[in-house]
Order: C-alpha cells, then sequence, then structure tokens
C-alpha cells in the first residue's frame, strides 16, 4: 500500500468515525471474532414481526435483531443509552427529547432515522390492534420528529416510568410501511408484517444479528451484523459471534439432553436441572453451571379469593389475621431447599430484592411457626372438629380448593408442601391441577378459592400497576373492586381500608418523578402489601443458567426481556 | 364397487358433520386461551385483548362462529391461525413433509418386521427364539413410547453420544441435502423408528402369530398338507393369506396415526412433525388450527378404512361389494 493510499484510508476512517457514535462496551474480557453459540427455544415463533404476537420465542429472536431506544446496564439494571445517544426530560417531567446515536445503520445498510422511531411508535406501538402493541401506555402521548435525528414525546400527564417504554424495539419504517395505517392498511393488518414465511432479507434490525433462515418447527439461524453499533474496549466491533443458532426444543428434558449431547451451547435451566448439570460440571464435563440474583423472573405467590363463592370463606379470606396466619404455616425454607434446591431466597412483595426500589419485608414475612398459625386461628373462632378439621361458624369445615399448575414441577411441589402443613393446622385444602398456561385465566375467573400464580418481575414497580394497584386488571384475589366497565373507576365501595390506602400511594406514585418521593411511596406500599398479606409471597428463584466451557463473557439472561441483551459480548474461546 | 365407494361418500359427509360439531364444541369447552394469557405481559391491557378478540370474530355467538367455519371449510380455506397470523394450511403444509415420511417408514418397518415375526412365533410357538421375541413384544407393549424414548436418549448420553433428538445435529437442519446430511438422518433415525415403531410392530406381530395360531388348526390347511402339497405352499398360499386379512382393517385404522399418534413421543425426541404443533395449539386454544389438523385426521380415518375395505375384497374372493 502507497503511503498516499494509506492517508486516504485514514482519512476516510476519521471521516467515519466523525460521524459515528459506537457505543463501548467495557469491564468484560476481550473477546475473538468468530464462532457459533447453539441456544434452544421452547416454542416455534409465531411471527418475525415483534408486535405481531405476545410470544416468547419472537422476544428472544427480537431481542438479538432490534435495539430500543435505551437499555439496560448488564450488571446493574440501570438504563443506559442504545439508539438514542442521550436525552433530556423537560416540561415538568412531560416532554422527553430523545438524540439518535449517529451512524446507526440497518442490516441493509439503510441510516437510521428520527422516521423509522415515529413510525414504530405511532403506527405500531401505539396501535391498539396490533397484538404485541403497548397503546394503552400512549394514549395521548404526542410522537414527533423534530429533526432527522430528533425525537420528542410529549405526555397529557407525567409519567415516572415512561422511560422505560423506550426499550421497545424500534422497526425499520422502509420495510413495514406497506403494512400500516399510514401505508394504506387497516389498523388490523400490521400484525400480518413478517410472517414466519417472510422471504428473510426483509426482516431488517439494528440489532447485533440478522435473520439468515427459519426452518418450520426446527430452527432459526441468525448471522452477526456487520452494521452493529457497540464496540468492546480494545474497539473491536461487536457481536464477537458470527452466528446465533436456536434450535426448537420444547420439552425441557430435551433441552438438557442436547446440552449434555454438547448440540447446545447454553441454556436456561431451573433449580429443578440444578442438581443433574452441577454433578456433571463436578465430575469434570465440559460445562459450567452459573446462578445470578434476578430482577426478572416470577416468584410464585399464593392467593386467597377475596370473593370466594362460597360467602363464608371469602368473609374469612378477607381477614388479614386469617391470611397471615396461613404465612405462619407456610414453610418457605422448606420450599427453597427443596423445591429450588437451594437456588432461591426470600421474596420481596411485589418487587424484586435485587431491585433498587425493593423495601426489606423480611420481618414482616413472618417465619414458619405452627404453633403460632395454630393459636391465630384459634383466636379466629374456628375450632378444630372431631376429626382434627377447624369448623367454620356455621359449623361446616374448613375446606378450599388449592389451584396450582400441574404441569409445572416447581407448582407441584410447593402445592403439596403448602397443602401438608395447612393439615397439620386444621386447614383442609384440596388440590386442584390445570395447565400452568391456563393459571391467570382460572385466577381471573371465579371458580377458585386459593391459588398458587407468578407474575414477572419489572425494573420499576409502575410497570406492573395492572397487578398491584387494587382495582386492576390483574388484581385478581379481590375482582369486587374491579371497573364494571373496562376503563372505568373501580368500586371504591368494596375496598378494604389498606387497599384505598394502597391504591392513593400509587395514584399518588404514578404523578410523582422524583425518585426519592417515588421510592418512598413504593416502599409504604411494599410495607402494607407484607403487613396485610394481601397475597402470601412464596420465593423469589434465581436465575441459572448452564454454558459450556466454549464461551466467554457469559451472562445470564432470561432472553424475553427487552432492552437486556448480554449476548453480543459473549465469545467462543 | 364404484356405487359402493359413492355411497361411502354419502354416509361420509354426516358423520364428518357431526364430528365438526363435536369438535367445535369441545374446544369452546376448553377453559382458558391465548388471549387471557397476553394479559400477563406488561404491553397488553383488558382493551388490548377486547380488540383482538372482535379481529378473530370470537365475540360472536359460538354457533356464529362454527357456520362460518364450516362454510369456508367446505370451500377449501381451513382457515386463519390465531397465533400465527398465517392461513392454517400453510402451516400444516410446512410441517407436513416430515409429518408423513416418519409415519410412512415406521408403518412400512413396523410391517416389514412384525408380519414375518408374527409367522416365525407362529410357526415355532414352543421354540427359544419365539419365546424371546415374544419377550421383547410384551415389553413393546407393556412401555408407553415416551420412556422407551427416555431410556434411549439416557443410552446415548451415557455412551458419550451426540444424537439424541430431532432427525439431524444442529448444523444439518437448513443446510443442503448431500451425502453427509442423508448419513446424519440415519444417525438420528434409528431411535423415532424404534420408539414409535416398538409398539405397533409388537401389536401386529402379536396379532399376526394368533391369527397364523388359528388358521394352522383349521381343517383346510389339514387337507391341503395331506393331499400333499408343498409346505410352503401350505404355508404361503393357504395360511399366511387367510391370517393376514383381519390386519388390513387395522392397516386401514392407522392412516390418521400421520396426524395425532406420537404426540408425546415427537415432543420427547424433538421430532418435527405434526403431533407437537397439535398439542400446542390445543394448548392455546388456537381453534381452527385444531379444527383443520382433527378434522384431517377424521377424514383420513375414513378415507383408510374405505381403502382397508377396498384392499379386503382385493385380497379375500370371498368378499364382494355390490
Amino acid at each position: 500500500m502507497t503511503i498516499r493510499k494509506a492517508l486516504w484510508l485514514l482519512g476516510f476512517m476519521a471521516m467515519g468515525l466523525a460521524s459515528a457514535q459506537p457505543k463501548v462496551v467495557s469491564g468484560y474480557e476481550n473477546g475473538k471474532p468468530g464462532g457459533t453459540l447453539t441456544m434452544a427455544l421452547s416454542s416455534a415463533p409465531q411471527t418475525m414481526f415483534y408486535y405481531g404476537a405476545i410470544d416468547s420465542a419472537i422476544q428472544t429472536l427480537a431481542n438479538q435483531m432490534f435495539d430500543g431506544l435505551i437499555e439496560y446496564n448488564y450488571k446493574t439494571y440501570q438504563i443506559e443509552p442504545a439508539l438514542a445517544a442521550s436525552w433530556t426530560i423537560t416540561g415538568e417531567s412531560k416532554v422527553y427529547t430523545f438524540k439518535l446515536r449517529k451512524g446507526v445503520k440497518w442490516s441493509d445498510g439503510r441510516d437510521l432515522t428520527a422516521d423509522d422511531v415515529v413510525f414504530t411508535y405511532t403506527q405500531i406501538v401505539a396501535n391498539p390492534e396490533a397484538k404485541g402493541g403497548d397503546a394503552g401506555n400512549f394514549a395521548g402521548v404526542k410522537i414527533e420528529k423534530v429533526d432527522a435525528g430528533t425525537v420528542r414525546f410529549t405526555l397529557p400527564k407525567p409519567a415516572p416510568a415512561f422511560i422505560h417504554y423506550m426499550r421497545l424495539p424500534i422497526m425499520p419504517k422502509h420495510k413495514l410501511l406497506p403494512f400500516s395505517q399510514e401505508g394504506g392498511k387497516k389498523p388490523g393488518d400490521i400484525n400480518n408484517a413478517w410472517p414466519t414465511n417472510v422471504d428473510p432479507n426483509e426482516v431488517v434490525g439494528t440489532g447485533p444479528f440478522k435473520l439468515q433462515s427459519y426452518t418450520p418447527g426446527q430452527k432459526v439461524t441468525l448471522v452477526k451484523n456487520p452494521n452493529y453499533w457497540k464496540r468492546d474496549a480494545n474497539g473491536t466491533p461487536l457481536p464477537y459471534l458470527d452466528r446465533l443458532e436456536f434450535l426448537i426444543i420444547p420439552d425441557s428434558q430435551a433441552q438438557v439432553a442436547q446440552f449434555l449431547a454438547g448440540n447446545l451451547g447454553q441454556l436456561n435451566i431451573t433449580g429443578t436441572d440444578f442438581p443433574t448439570l452441577k454433578q456433571r460440571e463436578v465430575q469434570g464435563a465440559p460445562i459450567k453451571v452459573v446462578q445470578f440474583r434476578a430482577l426478572f423472573g416470577s416468584p410464585p405467590h399464593l392467593a386467597f379469593n377475596y370473593d370466594a363463592k362460597n360467602p363464608e370463606l371469602a368473609a374469612l379470606f378477607r381477614k388479614t389475621e386469617f391470611r397471615r396466619a396461613i404465612q405462619s404455616a407456610v414453610n418457605r425454607k422448606r420450599i427453597i431447599d427443596d423445591v429450588y434446591n437451594g437456588l432461591a431466597e426470600l421474596p420481596g412483595n411485589g418487587v424484586a430484592p435485587v431491585s433498587e426500589w425493593y423495601y426489606d419485608t423480611t420481618k414482616l414475612l413472618g417465619t414458619y411457626d405452627l404453633a403460632a398459625a395454630n393459636a391465630a386461628l384459634d383466636k379466629l373462632g374456628l375450632k378444630k372438629g372431631a376429626d382434627g378439621i377447624r369448623l367454620l361458624p356455621s359449623g361446616k369445615p374448613l375446606e378450599f380448593t388449592l389451584t396450582y399448575g400441574s404441569n409445572s414441577s416447581t407448582f407441584t411441589a410447593i402445592a403439596t408442601i403448602i397443602q401438608n402443613d395447612l393439615k397439620a393446622i386444621g386447614v383442609k385444602a384440596n388440590l386442584q391441577g390445570v395447565l400452568a398456561a391456563n393459571l391467570l385465566s382460572t385466577g381471573r375467573g371465579k371458580d377458585w378459592d386459593a391459588i398458587i400464580l407468578g407474575f414477572g418481575d419489572q425494573p420499576d414497580p409502575e410497570l406492573r400497576t395492572p397487578i398491584w394497584k387494587p382495582g386492576g386488571d390483574l388484581y385478581y384475589w379481590h375482582q369486587s373492586t374491579q371497573p364494571t366497565t373496562p376503563g372505568g373507576q373501580p368500586q371504591f365501595s368494596n375496598f378494604l381500608p389498606w387497599e384505598k390506602e394502597i391504591y392513593d400511594l400509587w395514584e399518588k406514585a404514578a404523578s410523582t418523578t422524583n425518585f426519592t418521593q417515588r421510592k418512598a411511596l413504593y416502599d409504604r406500599w411494599q410495607a402494607i402489601f407484607a403487613r396485610e398479606a394481601m397475597v402470601i409471597m412464596i420465593a423469589k428463584p434465581n436465575a441459572v443458567g448452564a454454558v459450556s466451557t466454549k464461551y466467554g463473557n457469559y451472562i445470564y439472561s432470561l432472553g424475553v426481556i427487552p432492552g437486556y441483551n448480554p449476548v453480543p459480548i459473549m465469545y467462543q474461546k | 364397487m364404484w356405487s359402493f365407494v359413492f355411497r361411502r361418500f354419502l354416509v361420509a359427509i354426516p358423520t364428518l358433520l357431526l364430528i365438526s360439531v363435536l369438535i367445535f364444541g369441545v374446544i369452546q369447552l376448553q377453559p382458558g386461551g391465548f388471549l387471557e394469557n397476553m394479559l400477563d405481559d406488561p404491553r397488553v391491557s383488558r382493551e388490548t385483548v377486547e380488540t383482538i378478540r372482535k379481529q378473530y370474530g370470537l365475540d360472536q355467538p359460538v354457533w356464529v362462529q362454527y357456520l362460518n367455519w364450516l362454510k369456508r371449510f367446505a370451500q377449501g380455506d381451513f382457515g386463519y391461525s390465531f397465533l400465527n397470523n398465517r392461513p392454517v394450511a400453510g402451516l400444516i403444509w410446512e410441517r407436513l413433509g416430515w409429518t408423513v415420511f416418519l409415519a410412512v417408514l415406521t408403518i412400512l418397518t413396523t410391517w416389514v418386521v412384525a408380519i414375518p415375526l408374527g409367522i416365525y412365533t407362529a410357526l415355532r410357538r414352543h421354540g427359544l427364539g419365539a419365546t424371546v421375541v415374544n419377550l421383547i413384544g410384551y415389553f413393546g407393549l407393556a412401555t408407553p413410547d415416551f420412556l422407551v424414548a427416555l431410556l434411549l436418549i439416557f443410552a446415548v448420553l451415557s455412551s458419550g453420544g451426540t444424537n439424541v433428538g430431532g432427525l439431524f445435529s444442529p448444523q444439518y437442519i437448513d443446510a443442503p441435502w448431500s451425502w453427509e446430511k442423508f448419513k446424519d438422518m440415519l444417525a438420528h433415525l434409528w431411535i423415532p423408528l424404534i420408539v414409535i415403531g416398538l409398539d405397533g410392530t409388537a401389536s401386529i406381530m402379536r396379532q399376526m402369530r394368533a391369527n397364523m395360531l388359528d388358521v394352522l388348526t383349521q381343517d383346510y390347511i389339514r387337507t391341503a398338507r395331506s393331499k400333499g402339497l408343498a409346505e410352503r405352499v401350505v404355508l404361503w398360499k393357504h395360511a399366511v393369506r387367510n391370517a393376514i386379512n383381519p390386519l388390513i382393517s387395522i392397516a386401514g385404522l392407522s392412516l390418521p396415526n400421520l396426524i395425532s399418534s406420537t404426540i408425546i413421543a415427537s415432543i420427547v425426541l424433538n421430532l418435527p412433525t405434526i403431533g407437537p404443533f397439535l398439542y400446542q395449539s390445543l394448548l392455546d386454544k388456537d381453534q381452527y388450527v385444531v379444527m383443520a389438523l382433527l378434522m384431517l385426521s377424521a377424514i383420513l380415518l375414513m378415507i383408510g378404512n374405505l381403502l382397508a375395505d377396498l384392499a379386503l375384497a382385493w385380497a379375500d374372493p370371498r368378499i364382494r361389494y355390490e
């Protein structure tokens, strides 16, 4: 190469650098480029379009193919810039202005612009007919392009958790316009974009990988996106890996077998699989089993139906003393040791213990003490009958159904342990197994007395308003608080005094933007939640993953959290 | 004979109608469904769910939904998959190839192995070989296929093998066909063949054995022997041909297995067949996919029965359809 040529080249590179703003990820080992990682999907993707379905498979894939404006730090879960290089919040916390990262290109080489962001939010996210959209949280939000690199969101009222919604993946306008209302279609037609038999070249993203092929029901192959906007500390472009393969394996035992056979490089497992895999690791198999305290993931809880069909039971279930008595009979330690093989911790109340929002409710959770539980039930006037079962005031035995997910080994074991301990305090729980997939719909129905269910934790309590705010869509244990018409006011007359208190706290928190003030409000809520044993939180499982020792920089990711994707820094040794 | 075929077709129509009403009804009775489960995602609100319910016409009365489905089905439109946003036909078609391949291969293997073994165990009913084969047969009948699958996977893993499910190693799944890919498939194929085929082989073998034993004691066999026919002719022309008749009916009934059998084995072995797809659709209450697959299964059963009847007439001169 002549000096002149080299100079020209340097000049071009300098120009390229001046206009591009790659994000540097430091604090991890510097890997080497190349290699393939094979992972498992538990079900076949229903679509290749993130907003076209609520489907864990496409969420996992989309995490690798698309980015949001913001993302979460791998270690601290703090919000960091992603496609947006910076942002400001002004106008009484109602105006969010995002400066887009310069030089970001779609995988087909086109530039990412403000038009794509505006298109994504106005035409897809705020579209009430998009199956995976989020119209509810964008009602009344004005979204506009300021210039090619700036987007502004104007909210009708302050929404403190709004920044988290910016983790939603940005879609390419130049590919999706024909499916949108702007492109002359009906609102529902957006769901038809990128079906599973789409030409892979149409699925264009900004993420670390892009779609190469899908073999129906068997495998999805992604390849490195050469235009990706992250670098490591040495300036090496990320991702390191050349290919990402996902095998579709519905059965978790089959996944473990494929992992042990070396056909999978990494696997998300549960505490139940842990002993087998850990034993292999100790015996010298080339694998590593790791666990992390998890922010995300669903801690199970035991809920009682405040509106149970039997009015006597309903009256009892509404009593805090009763729920707290039952809580004393829930052997959390045994569940953590036996069911989760020790890979779980005491639960938070609606907030994961690793979260910055966590308020330490451990003391309020009480301890396992059958004598105390017995005494508390005696005090409620529930005398034991001849057969050892307590009697309700009407003289009928204290007996109810306990619904659980029968195809989940975790839930089955928890249900059995609870049933046994309840028997010891003279409470008869009849187990009723339903498919884990139908638990939520059972809970939201009327035919249950007690149920074991889990809701996913999120980085900000505000994101879980429908669950924890009395009268919310998912406040299923006290359905008589829910509005009679969709979108209406909750039925305040049916609120218990402490529910009103919680409701007011959430109302206030929703319009407060100062972190410290919000934290104080949510702390108070967690304390009331625990004190009243609103539902009885059981345990917070750790995230457990297994990885082949061939790979470095492994960080467990559940794979379904938008904005949390540690795969780009993984490398093959 | 053609009038017989025609009459069978006429009978099939009301039967299929009845089956479709039944399936549709049962699907509606199933609790839950994919819409309710969407609510767990923080993106989804009550309103979104209602909008989607309307989009799919699920807010209409059940009988309207059924009639709409029937109208389209009669025109050859299998409907739309809620979950996949795609017509059902394409989804089935994508998975049909491997399903038919596996089913045909296992059925063939089953018969090729089971019939001779049945004859052998009947002829040497007290021999050591027959006893061993019978024992394996009992084992095959008594063990659920998914357990056999798990045991085989465990055996392969323990011996250091890597072919523990699926039809290919990961790198060959989306590779173009080559000699290596074919060899890789053969290395995987034996597990599903044993798992899916063992049960059928054992039961057909037992059937064939019983039929043979029955036939061998008949008078016409003794007559054939006494008039000096070669043992080979007695066996194949007189005994086997009579003994195999009942099995032809069984063969006809095995046609719907193409779709609905081996669901659990396919899930455990991770086979790319329709079985797991049907299972998932049932769980998610993706009703038109379930309807299409179960109706297809019913139609195959009827076609299989008809074919079996025709084959019987061809194989047995005593049976004639007028």
